[in-house]
């Protein structure tokens, strides 16, 4: 019981949060609530499934593209958010399909190339995505007939999906798909021994997290009102891994710490004015090369410091 | 008794009259503008002749006796990152918003201010900015629309070409620009060669200037951001491309003419606003800037110099400092020299905030722009 207790104060914090904050303050942390579900999806392939992949900005683009092609046109928010996830998911499956016959860098590179045709399609596919003019006009979606169009309105919306993704992601770890991910990750061979069947089980970990990216996607459209193909280059996926790995790739909780640090950090040293984003480099690095475990490794390290045992040997078992 | 009173009451009056002065106060005004990314050059210009221009007018006693203060917000050359900091910006209550610059970041971020009952100048030029009925959104150079027909005009009669290769960057500024000069060059029976884009950023123009010069154009049309107009002159120089170059703006401006060195000699163009201009407005101008930051600005920076003194001359016709009327005020009306120096050029404003002014053919000669033509304002 004790272990919910933690997460319930995060949340309690971050229902409170928006009060005390300006529109910008509120725009920020529903981006935050974006990237985090985005960067769970990413974190699915990479932290559980051990594949790299770049590709986590373009299913995002799908979503949003997904979502606002269909809203513009009348379509009702709540079917296209499910579309969106379904179109990316089934993208994943077919791109997984070929490109998880490679891995690590190879996999990275292929995914990369796909990030970059998506990038393509959506900008010179004018008659669809409206190209470099982009997506206008976005409407925000209504729930059980309350509007979403005030900044906190949309906020808690978004907050709220991210709390049943992260249970339904919880609970998909918890079975034995995801303890099935987690053995492709710490030993190949030895999973496939055990007859989990490798191949499969890859491409389901890198679809959902495909699919996941989709439903971020569908939540950016209507949060920024407007979309066109730049938020979803190469940039974006590179900043997604960032999240995943400084948060602490593998664990449950290091996309919403790591999203929050990437997308947060850079906003506070703004007092530094034009060092800004200098400072923000080096402290990427800085902390990279100190914990390449990412802040949550680096909190586990500290545990078992204090603890004073030998580190556990690693199990196959959904880290929390 | 009545002298302590009388003293006390005094006091009171000239406490109370100081700490209104002091407290009410300057006038905020929110530059949203690109300081690092792609757009760092441009924005950087236009922040410090922002700065310059407050400055000034600070010096000879504000608008209507308040002094002005800016706070500099950064894009990042991003518009997902605009439209937050436009958000943020509004938090703090301006009087105006200046910036952005970049096409891309105006698009996403200026629902925001319309929303906020906000004014906000821009420095972008893309076509279709101002076609969205956005009634407080005016911008201090030409649109598309107003400078690719006086183009096309000089192309048609002034260079007498019939067929043109358009080499452009592929995002809203570009695609905007390439739109609008290809339909303006077809009204006036002029082939479009090759029609090649090119990617914000893109380092290599190799491939692409190989394509103009085997598509046997008589004139190449670049329209691209400055740092990639720089490498594309200079690919067009290595590759001995010996047809005119003739484009709108960027292609000549100082930055571009400074990294391309030789390679910028002998390109023309079309500018809205030239530090280079016969003016001697403009040239004081350019001589503050140069005294205050060592270098000598850009268009850009003139065309945020130009903003800060539109929100001078708006309020001061206004009276006061009125936000709602700001706009209605600011539409149609003509902004002279002689009434405010710091516009530089008269100018008038249309109902939907596109300025009209005289403009002027360049050209390229020494590493220095040369004024060639004046043109007339578009009167429209």
């Amino acid at each position: 019981m004790t272990r919910w207790l933690l997460p319930a104060a995060v949340l309690a914090v971050l229902i409170a949060l928006p009060h005390g904050l300006k529109s910008y303050g509120i725009y920020l942390l529903s981006l935050w609530a974006v990237y985090a579900m985005a960067a769970m999806g990413l974190n699915l392939t990479l932290g559980y499934a051990g594949q790299v992949s770049l590709a986590q900005a373009a299913f995002l683009g799908i979503g949003a593209y997904v979502s606002a092609l269909l809203t513009v046109n009348g379509v009702s928010f709540w079917l296209a958010l499910p579309l969106a996830g379904l179109v990316c998911f089934a993208v994943g499956i077919l791109l997984g399909f070929p490109a998880l016959r490679v891995q690590h860098h190879y996999l990275a590179f292929v995914t990369l190339g796909f990030n970059a045709l998506v990038f393509l399609v959506l900008r010179n596919e004018e008659w669809l995505t409206g190209g470099t003019y982009g997506v206008e006009g976005i409407p925000r979606p209504s729930l059980l007939g309350l509007p979403t169009q005030s900044p906190i309105g949309f906020y808690y919306l978004s907050l709220g999906f991210l709390v049943v993704l992260s249970f339904a992601l919880y609970a998909l770890l918890r079975s034995p798909w995801g303890r099935a991910f987690a053995a492709l990750r710490e030993n190949p061979t030895r999973a496939e021994s055990l007859g989990v069947d490798i191949r499969a089980y890859t491409l389901l970990a890198f679809a959902i997290g495909s699919g996941v990216g989709g439903l971020a996607g569908a939540f950016y459209a209507p949060l920024v009102e407007f979309i066109d193909p730049t938020p979803f280059d190469l940039g974006t996926s590179l900043a997604l891994l960032l999240m995943v790995v400084v948060g602490g790739s593998g664990y449950f909780a290091g996309p919403f710490l790591g999203a929050a640090l990437v997308m947060l950090l850079p906003e506070w040293l703004r007092f530094s004015e034009s060092l800004y984003l200098l400072l923000y480099a080096l402290l990427v690095m800085v902390l990279m090369a100190t914990c390449p475990s990412g802040l949550l490794g680096l909190w586990a390290q500290a545990r078992e410091r204090l603890s004073r045992r030998r580190p556990p040997p690693p199990v196959l078992e959904t880290r929390t | 008794m009545q002298i302590r009173k009388m003293l006390a009451l005094a006091a009171l009056a000239v406490f109370g009259l100081t700490n209104s002065a002091g407290a009410a106060d300057a006038v905020k005004i929110a530059n949203v503008i690109e300081l690092s990314g792609g757009g760092a050059t441009v924005g950087t210009n236009w922040r410090d002749a922002v700065e310059l221009a407050a400055k000034q007018i600070n010096e000879k006693g504000g608008i209507l006796g308040r002094q002005i203060e800016v706070t500099h917000y950064d894009t990042q050359s991003n518009p997902g990152i605009s439209k937050a900091q436009v958000t943020k910006a509004l938090d703090g209550e301006p009087y105006v918003i200046l910036g952005p610059i970049y096409s891309s970041s105006t698009k996403v971020n200026m629902v925001e201010a319309q929303r906020a009952g906000v004014p906000q100048i821009v420095g972008s030029e893309a076509a279709e900015i101002t076609k969205k009925g956005n009634p407080t959104l005016f911008r201090t150079s030409f649109g598309q629309d107003a400078s690719m027909p006086k183009i096309a005009n000089y192309i048609r009669d002034g260079v007498k070409a019939k067929s043109v290769a358009v080499i452009w960057v592929n995002n809203a500024f570009g695609k905007g620009g390439r739109d609008t000069v290809v339909k303006e060059l077809e009204a006036r029976g002029i082939k479009v060669a090759v029609d090649i884009s090119t990617e914000v950023q893109q380092v290599d123009f190799a491939a692409e200037v190989a394509q103009a010069k085997n598509s046997g154009a008589d004139l190449l049309f670049p329209y691209l951001h400055e740092e990639e107009s720089a490498r594309l002159l200079r690919e067009l120089k290595k590759q001995g491309f010996d047809k005119p170059i003739v484009g709108e703006t960027t292609i000549t401006n100082a930055k571009v003419i400074q990294l391309a060195g030789d390679a910028a000699n002998g390109v023309r163009a079309h500018v809205g606003l030239s530090p280079d201009a016969p003016s001697p407005l403009i040239k004081k101008m350019v001589q503050d800037f140069e005294a205050a930051y060592g270098r000598k600005p850009d268009h850009n920076g003139l065309k945020g110099y130009i903003a800060v003194h539109m929100v001078k001359a708006v309020t001061e016709k206004m009276g006061k400092f009125d936000q709602q009327n700001f706009a209605k005020t600011l539409h149609g009306m003509t902004i002279t020299t002689k009434d405010e120096p710091g516009v530089l050029m008269d100018v008038t404003f249309d109902d939907k905030g596109d300025p009209d002014r005289e403009s002027f053919l360049v050209e390229v000669v020494d590493g220095k722009e040369k004024i060639t033509t004046v043109l007339p304002p578009l009167g429209r």
